[in-house]
């Protein structure tokens, strides 16, 4: 099995996480992703890409291994440690995740962790909260009253976004996050991806499914398949892969192939 | 090797019951204790407990009078059917008052309210767990057990009494206006009668009903919609098991009171 990273001081660190639901969906995966760096995760759907992003919260809890978070155990390191690595970490959801009920502006403020809203004036909130949004590029006088339903598909997506830099994390975890748009807000938000990740100077985890997106975007990539690390590296060495798995990802023909070959969930 | 024919499966089942039952009720209790604790800890914000209260409360008081109202002219004009020419009239007071007060104001609140509430609470949160919302909401900070859980239990706990009161007068009433026209008791002597049986702690009775009704209720409907999964056919499933689960809760929970507290 390939390492990724040296794993000192990493920004995040898997240690050999299990994770089986009815059956395995994470088998021993060891991965790191350095400060500062971009970082997508490849693989075929159901593979555990996105419940290995959710053990970096403790939003799903491995059977096996730890996590470690700008050098804190998710797992052994208590309460007050996992509280300290939400703080610290934005997560992204696929579907945006917002909250029915409340308005942008509501849905965004959620996002600034308790303490510092106790700390800051009513003003110094709204002014967070429209920068967010200007951040991923919404007009807050065009939405901040507005309900999620009466946004489009990708302002959503935007406002989930919004609502995961509020905090100005240190980390963002993006799951699938142009999953259901069109090719002009793929590239909108992608585009945004490495916007926000350079203004904001944070580490980004990216999994997806755009590979030539992820490709571009970011600095390393990895390929999970079966539960396992199956590639980790370069992109320009992704690209370059002899194995038809990954070659699969990358190449429609080689795709068509391995469908009669490999057993891809 | 499984065991076979109809001894073994049963044995089976019972086994899969007794553990379901008790992981449930694990979970009940984990769930009520930490909303204690976040009671205690002052966790929960008032504004969420008011918002909750004027959805879980005052939007209630409405279904939960026109049911009263009917309960109490259907017992009244049962009653009376059964007593004719057998049973002075004035009896007529007492059974339409203590019924109410006993029985039906508290029940048939708490069935209303696990229709209304109760189901309403385990969608909500059923579906804000399948769409991530409770993801989302742990991902940056915030406990849904204060946020989300512990504001209805409360705003449910402080209506539930209010409530029942409000049936019962409610039902009361009805009765005996019911009474009046349809077998000429008047009030006075509906009032004699009921004075002639009634016990304060009747309605002390009532209300610690409500009060366990009002606990019950909103715990088992959070504790179904946060374990809520499998997208929308899983929210449907979750509220159906949830609504049969209080029903039958509230139901147990009435024919445990009578040997507990009456006696």
């Amino acid at each position: 099995m390939s390492v990724a990273g040296n794993g000192s001081g990493a920004a995040i660190e898997y240690r050999n996480v299990f994770k089986a639901f009815d059956l395995p969906v994470l088998s021993g995966v060891t991965l790191s992703v350095e400060p500062g760096e971009m970082f997508a995760l490849f693989g075929p759907s159901g593979t555990g890409k996105s419940v290995l992003l959710k053990t970096t919260i403790a939003l799903v809890t491995p059977d096996r291994g730890d996590v470690i978070v700008g050098g804190e155990s998710v797992y052994f390191g208590g309460r007050d440690a996992l509280e300290r690595i939400r703080r610290m970490v934005g997560f992204v959801f696929q579907y945006a995740a917002l909250f029915d009920s409340l308005t942008v502006f509501e849905n965004v403020e959620i996002g600034i962790p308790e303490e510092s809203l106790k700390r800051m004036r009513a003003n110094e909130v709204a002014h967070r909260v429209s920068e967010s949004l200007e951040l991923v590029n919404l007009d807050p006088s065009q939405v901040l009253g507005k309900l999620p339903s009466e946004l489009s598909g990708g302002m959503k997506k935007r406002v989930g976004i919004a609502r995961a830099i509020a905090g100005r994390p240190e980390i963002l975890l993006w799951d699938e996050p142009t999953t259901g748009l069109d090719p002009v807000n793929t590239a909108a938000i992608e585009r945004l991806i490495t916007q926000l990740s350079d203004e904001l100077k944070v580490t980004s985890l990216l999994v997806t499914h755009d590979i030539e997106g992820g490709l571009e975007m970011c600095d390393r990539v990895a390929m999970l398949e079966g539960g396992r690390l199956r590639f980790c590296g370069l992109p320009e060495d992704f690209r370059a892969s002899k194995d038809p798995v990954v070659n699969a990802f990358t190449d429609r023909k080689a795709a068509t192939a391995a469908l009669d070959t490999l057993e891809i969930t | 090797m499984a065991p076979s024919g109809f001894v073994g499966r049963f044995f089976i089942a019972v086994e899969r019951w007794s553990s379901s039952v008790a992981e449930h009720a694990g979970q009940l209790g984990l769930l009520a204790w930490n909303i204690g604790v976040a009671c205690v800890r002052l966790r929960v914000s008032k504004r969420d407990i008011l918002r909750q209260l004027h959805i879980i409360g005052i939007q209630s008081v409405m279904i939960v009078l026109i049911a009263a109202a009917l309960i109490g002219v259907v017992t009244s004009q049962q009653g009376g059917y059964q007593m004719q020419s057998q049973i002075p009239l004035y009896v007529m007071g007492s059974v339409v008052v203590e019924s109410v007060v006993l029985e039906m104001g508290p029940v048939l609140t708490a069935i209303v309210m696990v229709g209304r509430v109760g189901a309403r609470i385990t969608a909500e949160l059923g579906t804000m767990k399948v769409s991530e919302q409770i993801d989302a909401l742990v991902s940056v900070g915030r406990d849904p057990i204060e946020v989300l859980a512990a504001p209805r239990v409360i705003a449910m706990i402080i209506s539930m009494p209010l409530l029942v009161a409000m049936a019962n007068l409610m039902g009361i009433t009805t009765g005996m206006i019911s009474a009046q026209y349809t077998l000429g008791l008047g009030s006075e002597t509906f009032f004699y009668g009921a004075r002639l049986f009634w016990h304060s702690y009747d309605l002390l009775y009532s209300l610690m009903k409500a009060l366990v009704f009002g606990v019950s209720i909103p715990l088992i409907a959070v504790h179904m919609g946060l374990r809520t999964s499998g997208g929308a056919e899983g929210v449907g499933r979750s509220t159906t098991q949830s609504v049969v689960f209080m029903t039958l809760t509230i139901l147990v929970i009435d024919a445990l009171f009578p040997p507990l507290f009456l006696n």
